[in-house]
């Protein structure tokens, strides 16, 4: 990335290079010493990226670079090989960055990060809603900091709606199942799902865990073993199968991504959808959609205890590793600095984290959607994020998949589900 | 006799220097990171303040392979998917060298054309299929439809069976350009002598192909049986993209779980014993080809 | 030529004509729908039917991807020096050791030839992580000659068994007749067996080529920015929540392009064997 030389930064450098001349030989090697080199690793844009790495921002990075003497390089990678990466890195012991992007992985790599979030300034921690924490913490401590509020709300075709005679967005499960059923005709689908891939944050057993909390359930006990084999986890599963009947598109068993089952809501052949904040942008744009301006978002539909969701929860955490951990955790800051927040949300279409951004003008204005999510992040949000989730939601995602295609009646897969994950949690203890 | 064994040791010590070089290559990259792999597959490896502890185990990772239910199936699939194929790629693979061996087909541009499905980069290849097969916008669908051979969008990944064969055949797709191509070269090597000898005899083109042709590619179709094996047990790309295993652990294969084992669950000792399991089948499986595909020259000798 | 002779010979070219057709169609197909989806609009692709109005064609995924962070061209010059690097290696060693191996009464040849086999059986999922860590220590990691050199790791076993195999069809009479002239093992190979090989050689190179080209998992682990390869850089264009495919399939076609033109460099070398040469006569 090129990046023009600004009047400001060639005066300082003019300064530096004056002042270093006029000093001793020991002190120059210290001035240096004070320049902090960062390696940030994330994901590549249009997925959730950093200034600089993403284009937005980029006058008050180029300043805060300055400010901090530092300088940042990005090691970037499409998203789905971000965690392969990683993995490879911690599992060697060797992690060469200094601020690491996450997605639901803290409690995996716990033990290889720096607890730095209890040291966040009260201002930050106070204007972030308390919840958005719960990803990013493990066994009492706080490693990360989530930059983006990312929850799954609901999406529907206005257009769609209005010619069915449905006046707003369903509210309840029943709702959502007539819905569904009235829309699923002219050879369109009524509701569109990505219920490919069973694993991690977005996928099918993710999906069910926010049925689960809508139906009142939850997926661990005090004691950490898992207790979701209850009538809340049946109905959470019997629910998805449901809409199933009720006119699911059939292909959502094959479509491993969130983005295929996204291009088939835009492509105006599916009436409503799950999906996570990013999808606004995306439906707004005419050369990847054929529904602008013809989207509506509104929180999920409550089930018996009301509205849930889960954390997309992408998150900025240090690495032990990190040779300047004040200098990344001030960087972190900067990302979460309320004027980037604001850029990042209209430029980038990515919800900022904070309380006061959220319900900034501009920012509601350029994202209607922000007010949906915002509202979404006052019903409960759980990822149930454990050192073992991948494994966890690969066992009980693929148990969902067979209560889908009626492999296995909701009872049976919920009942297997829970032996798995029982054997799963007690592997790791 | 003196000059005879002369001439041997010349040609034994030129071997050794000719060999030697290719061997320290390979035992400089591999032999380390294959002897950690098989040494780990007897451990259990945890992440602890940032560190990797290994602890010994024994056999309990392969114990654990042989009563996971995930495993047993990715056997199976696997099983079933190498062995079709191997055969597949094969068949055709000879069919097109064949073609591409005719007069009619020896235009420079049928090679090249040959060529490109192998060149596209498999991660393209695989994000293109995954395009092409899409139940919803798929132009599979779209053109079926339209030639009138289907009435409704088929969910072409969404079976256990219908997914697995989809994959198998787009796999079959990229895998023949480069077997074609070997038994291509391996007819080049048929002396056309041979031919206009059987031409003389009167032999049909089948005759000729029994009698001549294929006894003379028998080699090129070793190799390829072998390398289609070793590969077909390691396909990854695809099913990383197009389906992760899916739906409900039905394209699941050996070498796609011990990814997922290592990568995603992090439980690099058990991973390890499921490579290693890919291993040992990979090698069984290799030297019985070998042994059936030998050249038994003293026997037609005799 | 009897008429009965010549019925078969029109089915037979028609035969070889239908042939040939379909394996036309089965190769390209796909490959056609690369090229237009390149030139299509995302909104064009999510189409059903997808929507070949002339209004649906566009430039900008080329334009895009020309702009965009991910450096095609960067990719596309690393992943040539790492091909060319690993390919050239693989035949310099692998030639010289399959012919050893073949003809040269090493001892043992055929458990050597099954061990060098042997280390392609173990998957790449298994080495990464201890090849990671050598590396790392090393410092030798985001580097193109590394990267060559452990390309050479499937590269030159496969090299080696495709040479080896076509070393073991060539007549004994041509060395024979080479040692009675004074010819020793290195004059004979030199002289006498590479010239009759190119057929395979060829192969072996278009398969190291290609298979360093597009190698994928090892480049990720083992690079960061500066050795980046092509096929990491056309992943760059699917993400977690977007896929913009026409951007994907406009970088895969440019991608490709190197080794489709290699393919065309060497498509002669193929079937140019000693079955029209030194058999001849």
């Amino acid at each position: 990335m090129l990046h023009k030389p600004t009047r400001r930064g060639l005066l300082q450098g003019a300064a530096g290079a004056g002042l270093l001349a006029a000093l001793p030989d020991g002190l120059i090697r210290s001035a240096f010493a004070e320049d902090a080199a960062l390696n940030v690793f994330g994901p590549q844009p249009p997925d959730p990226a950093p200034p600089g790495a993403a284009q937005f921002a980029i006058d008050l990075f180029d300043k805060w670079k300055a400010d901090n003497k530092a300088s940042v390089e990005y090691d970037l990678v499409a998203w789905p090989q971000l965690h392969d990466r990683m993995a490879t890195a911690f599992a060697s012991g060797s992690a060469p960055w200094d601020v690491v992007y996450m997605s639901g992985w803290v409690p995996e790599f716990a033990t290889s990060l720096r607890p730095f979030a209890d040291k966040l300034p009260a201002s930050l921690v106070d204007d972030m809603p308390p919840t958005s924490f719960a990803t990013t913490t493990w066994d009492g401590q706080v490693y990360g900091a989530v930059f983006t509020l990312s929850l799954l709300t609901l999406f529907y075709n206005t257009e769609h709606l209005a010619e069915a005679g449905l006046d707003g967005p369903p509210k309840t499960w029943d709702d959502l199942l007539r819905y569904t059923k009235e829309l699923t005709r002219d050879g369109r689908s009524g509701w569109v799902a990505n219920y490919g891939d069973p694993a991690g944050i977005g996928g099918t057993a993710s999906q069910w865990m926010c049925f689960l909390q809508q139906a009142g359930g939850k997926m661990y006990g005090e004691d950490g073993m898992p207790v979701f084999d209850s009538d809340a986890g049946v109905d959470a599963m019997q629910m998805m199968v449901d809409l199933m009947d009720a006119g699911t598109d059939p292909g959502s068993i094959s479509y491993v991504g969130i983005n295929d089952a996204t291009n088939v809501l835009l492509a105006g052949r599916a009436s409503m959808q799950m999906n996570w904040p990013f999808m606004w942008t995306a439906a707004q744009d005419p050369e990847q959609s054929q529904i602008v301006g013809k989207l509506g978002g509104a929180i999920l539909p409550a089930g018996p205890a009301g509205s849930a969701s889960i954390d997309g929860t992408d998150a900025w955490t240090i690495p032990n590793s990190s040779k300047n951990p004040e200098v990344a955790q001030s960087l972190i800051e900067f990302y979460l600095d309320p004027v980037v927040q604001k850029q990042q949300a209209i430029d980038t279409g990515w919800l900022p984290i904070r309380l006061s951004t959220l319900a900034d003008a501009d920012v509601q204005k350029a994202l209607p959607n922000a007010k949906v999510v915002l509202e979404q992040a006052s019903h409960p949000y759980d990822s149930f994020v454990t050192p073992d989730y991948n494994e966890v939601t690969q066992a009980l995602g693929t148990e969902v998949q067979k209560a889908l295609q009626k492999a296995k009646t909701p009872a049976e897969a919920i009942a297997d589900a829970s032996e798995l994950v029982t054997a799963i949690v007690k592997r790791r203890s | 006799m003196r000059a005879f064994q002369t001439y041997e040791r010349r040609r034994r010590s030129a071997g050794a220097a000719f060999v030697a070089p290719a061997l320290a290559v390979l035992a400089l990259i591999l032999a380390y990171p294959i002897l950690d792999s098989i040494w780990l597959a007897l451990q259990r490896v945890t992440l602890k303040a940032g560190q990797v502890e290994r602890t010994w185990v024994g056999a309990e990772n392969f114990h654990r392979l042989f009563n996971d239910e995930t495993a047993l199936r990715a056997i199976f699939n696997t099983a079933y998917f190498s062995i079709a194929e191997v055969v597949l790629v094969v068949g055709i693979g000879l069919g097109v060298a064949l073609l591409l061996n005719n007069a009619m087909g020896r235009s420079g541009f049928f090679r090249v054309v040959l060529v490109i499905p192998w060149a596209i980069a498999p991660v393209a290849n695989a994000v293109l299929w995954k395009w092409i097969l899409n139940a919803n916008y798929g132009v599979l669908n779209g053109v079926l439809t339209s030639l009138g051979l289907i009435e409704h969008n088929q969910v072409w990944l969404g079976t256990p069976t219908m997914a697995l064969n989809v994959l198998l055949l787009v796999d079959v797709w990229k895998s023949i350009p480069f077997v074609a191509l070997l038994m291509l070269a391996g007819l080049q090597q048929v002396p056309k002598v041979l031919y206009r000898a059987a031409y003389m005899d009167g032999a049909g083109s089948f005759q000729t192909f029994v009698h001549i042709t294929l006894p003379s590619i028998k080699t090129a179709i070793a190799i390829a049986v072998v390398l289609q094996t070793i590969w077909s047990l390691r396909v990854f790309d695809l099913i990383f993209v197009l389906t992760r295993g899916g739906p409900a652990d039905a394209t699941v294969l050996l070498n796609f779980l011990a990814y997922r084992v290592t990568f995603n669950f992090l439980d690099l000792g058990y991973g390890a014993a499921i490579a290693n399991l890919v291993f040992a089948a990979t090698f069984i499986l290799a030297i019985i080809y070998i042994w059936l595909l030998k050249p038994r020259r003293r026997v037609a000798a005799s | 030529m009897s008429f009965a002779a010549r019925r078969t010979g029109l089915a037979t070219r028609l035969g070889v004509l239908l042939g040939l057709g379909v394996f036309l169609v089965w190769s390209l197909a796909p490959v056609v729908w690369l090229v237009l989806s390149s030139f299509l609009t995302q909104r064009a692709l999510i189409a059903q039917p997808p929507d070949l109005a002339p209004a649906s064609f566009t430039l900008q995924n080329f334009v895009a991807v020309m702009q965009s962070a991910a450096s095609l061209g960067h990719g596309m010059l690393n992943s040539f020096i790492v091909a060319s690097f690993s390919t050239a290696l693989a035949l310099a060693l692998g030639a010289p050791a399959a012919y050893a191996l073949a003809r040269l009464s090493l001892p043992r040849a055929n458990v050597i030839s099954f061990m060098i086999l042997a280390t392609q059986m173990l998957p790449g999922i298994a080495i990464a992580i201890p090849l990671f860590i050598v590396i790392t220590r090393l410092g030798l990691i985001d580097n193109v000659w590394t990267l060559g050199l452990v390309y050479l790791s499937f590269n030159l076993p496969i090299v080696i068994w495709i040479l080896r195999g076509f070393f073991l069809g060539i007549p004994q009479g041509l060395e024979r007749a080479a040692a009675v002239d004074g010819a020793g093992p290195v004059r004979t190979f030199r002289y006498i067996i590479l010239p009759i090989s190119i057929p395979p050689l060829a192969a072996a190179a278009v398969f190291a080529f290609i298979e360093a080209w597009n190698e994928f998992f090892f480049a990720l682990i083992l690079t960061r920015k500066s050795a980046e390869t092509v096929p990491l850089v056309v992943a760059q264009f699917a993400g977690q929540y977007q896929t913009v495919f026409g951007q994907m399939m406009a970088a895969a076609l440019i991608s490709v392009a190197p080794v489709i033109l290699l393919a065309i460099i060497f498509k002669d070398q193929i079937v140019r064997g000693f079955a029209d040469g030194m058999m001849k006569g």
